[in-house]
């Protein structure tokens, strides 16, 4: 059972402000996601050895140097920037 | 009350890979601020890391150095939280099935400490906090680490201090990262509780992040122990939390607040397959290894009569002891070439630094001739000494020094002659000896050597001279 707890828990690991009117619903909607994933738990699995879809392991890369993006390019998206940095502001 | 003191590691250390854990970006240190990342290491999202084999490869090897056994099959995990030193809000980490479980390290006292496992996982960008705000530079972001997470095995900060040593030595030996605390390529988060003496129980435990020198682990457990008992003697209870090290104030204090206590809700990584590690690599890496400290010093004892202080000086790091390992081809007495190397050697490679690159100017194929000329007795100890000064301060070889006519003894007939010479030419000497000072007999000896030049055997000329002497 989610509670309204796990709720304002888990917003405030994310850093998100949940008003409280919201707080009945989003309990609401995460029951219904994590029945929707039990759903899945509870199909039978006939292969014991699954591990992922494609059944690959052993993906690797080697170890060679790749250009690395320009400064400018790397912070293109970033919502604010000063002196070559992220910036994030600490809000109070 | 007497109290215990009870300690686990937790040590990251970079790997010294050419490139990032999940992508190409180069993990050179430094760097003008996000030079060294790309979209897969800043996190955007489309983006699939894909694994740099290297990094199992050290991993496996850093494994096999400490003992450890490797996982037939590994697998990545999601380390949630929220910071903006990871800007995916999770780090790809190893929880579930880490690549390396068990293993020690085992002090000089014989006392193993147990290593739970170890895991690889990705480094964090840095923060720099100004204004109020805080910059991040990713450049470090994605640099491979592996996590050794010990027992709680140790029991003093003597034992603490040379864990980390011991670790610091075994993973620079291997090749797989300098461990340089002071640029963060080796960090340490230490675990400390105290216990009434005789306890089996532990104590609430605290945890101290971060630490960047051996001097700081030390004065902070040092810190943190006081802080305990003093705690648990007023009648307090030591509450369990994280802890951040003031080398300024030599004081710890609290780094989170309750509501952020850890909660990384891991799971599996979906972005990452399965590791398989089959037998025969791990075989492979086992025969690229090279003979580890622990087993050198274990040899240099046993098998070339080294006394076990000097060994540990040889061992301390790879260079050294490779220099040793050289120089004492086919010659008699490693003993001489270890006093060579420990004596003249390290006068000139004072620092740490210095003796980790050890480089100095005479070859280990240029030591072992001067040794050899001294095995077969055709110089002198003294003479040997005095040539290898010239050797070292200019590099050359030791027959630029020493020609044919100054090797070769001094026969019983000569040594006499030179002894005479000296107890006459020396009578202040004499009485001095005559009238109790032994020291006396030095500066006879002394004049026998200078005038062999270095030839003579210095112990048989003190023998003589006590006899010419005592007869007279």
């Amino acid at each position: 059972m989610v509670t309204r707890e796990d709720v304002e828990n888990i917003a405030l690991l994310s850093k998100l402000f949940v008003p409280e009117e919201e707080l009945d619903g989003l309990t609401q909607s995460m029951q219904e996601i994590i029945d929707f994933a039990d759903a899945i738990n509870n199909a039978p699995a006939g292969n014991e050895g699954f591990d992922n879809i494609n059944n690959l392991s052993n993906v690797f890369r080697e170890d060679e140097v790749v250009p690395s993006y320009s400064n400018e390019d790397i912070l293109k998206n970033a919502p604010e920037q000063a002196e070559d940095h992220f910036l994030v502001r600490n809000k109070e | 009350m007497k109290y215990e003191l009870v300690s686990g590691f937790e040590t990251h250390i970079e790997l010294a890979t050419k490139t990032k854990i999940f992508c190409g970006c180069t993990t050179q240190f430094g760097g003008d601020p996000n030079t060294h990342c790309c979209p897969v290491c800043i996190g955007l999202p489309g983006t699939l890391p894909v694994l740099n084999r290297e990094v199992v490869r050290f991993a496996i090897k850093a494994g096999l150095a400490v003992h450890g056994q490797i996982a037939e099959i590994a697998k990545m995990d999601r380390k949630n939280y929220c910071y903006p030193d990871l800007s995916k809000a999770y780090q790809i980490s190893q929880l579930y099935a880490p690549l390396i479980i068990g293993g020690y390290v085992e002090l000089s006292s014989g006392k193993k400490i147990r290593l739970h496992h170890i895991h690889i996982e990705e480094d964090a960008g840095k923060l720099i906090h100004r204004h109020g705000d805080t910059y991040v530079d990713y450049n470090r972001g994605g640099v491979p680490l592996i996590e050794i997470v010990s027992e709680p095995d140790i029991r003093s900060i003597d034992e603490a201090r040379e864990y980390v040593e011991r670790l610091q030595q075994v993973m620079r030996y291997i090749g797989i990262s300098d461990c340089k605390m002071q640029e963060g390529s080796m960090r340490c988060d230490v675990n400390i509780s105290v216990r009434p003496e005789g306890s089996e129980e532990f104590g609430t435990r605290t945890e101290i992040k971060n630490m960047n020198s051996i001097t700081n682990i030390t004065k902070a457990m040092e810190y943190e122990y006081d802080r305990q008992v003093d705690l648990i003697e007023s009648g307090g209870k030591v509450v369990q939390e994280t802890l951040r090290y003031d080398d300024v104030t030599g004081t710890t204090s609290s780094m989170r607040s309750k509501e952020d206590a850890h909660d990384y809700r891991y799971f599996r990584d979906p972005d990452l397959v399965t590791i398989n590690v089959p037998r025969e690599e791990v075989e492979e890496l086992r025969a690229e290894m090279p003979e580890l400290p622990a087993d050198k010093c274990r040899r240099y004892i046993d098998d070339c009569g080294i006394p076990e202080k000097d060994a540990q000086l040889l061992t301390k790091y790879r260079r050294i002891s490779e220099y040793f390992d050289e120089a004492c081809d086919g010659v008699k007495s490693p003993k001489t070439v270890s006093n060579f190397i420990i004596g003249q050697m390290f006068r000139r490679t004072e620092t740490e630094s210095d003796k980790e690159v050890f480089d100095i100017a005479t070859t280990p194929a240029q030591l072992n001739e001067l040794v050899k000329l001294l095995d077969s007795g055709k110089i002198r100890n003294n003479l040997a000494k005095s040539t290898l000064e010239k050797m070292l301060d200019t590099g050359k070889g030791v027959l630029e020094f020493i020609s044919e006519s100054d090797m070769g003894g001094v026969d019983e007939g000569a040594l006499l002659e030179l002894c005479k010479n000296a107890v006459e030419s020396n009578r202040k000497a004499v009485e001095d000896f005559l009238s109790g000072k032994e020291k006396a007999i030095k500066a006879l000896v002394g004049n026998v050597m200078k005038n062999s030049r270095g030839k003579a055997d210095a112990m048989a000329a003190e023998a003589k001279i006590k006899e010419l002497i005592e007869n007279s």
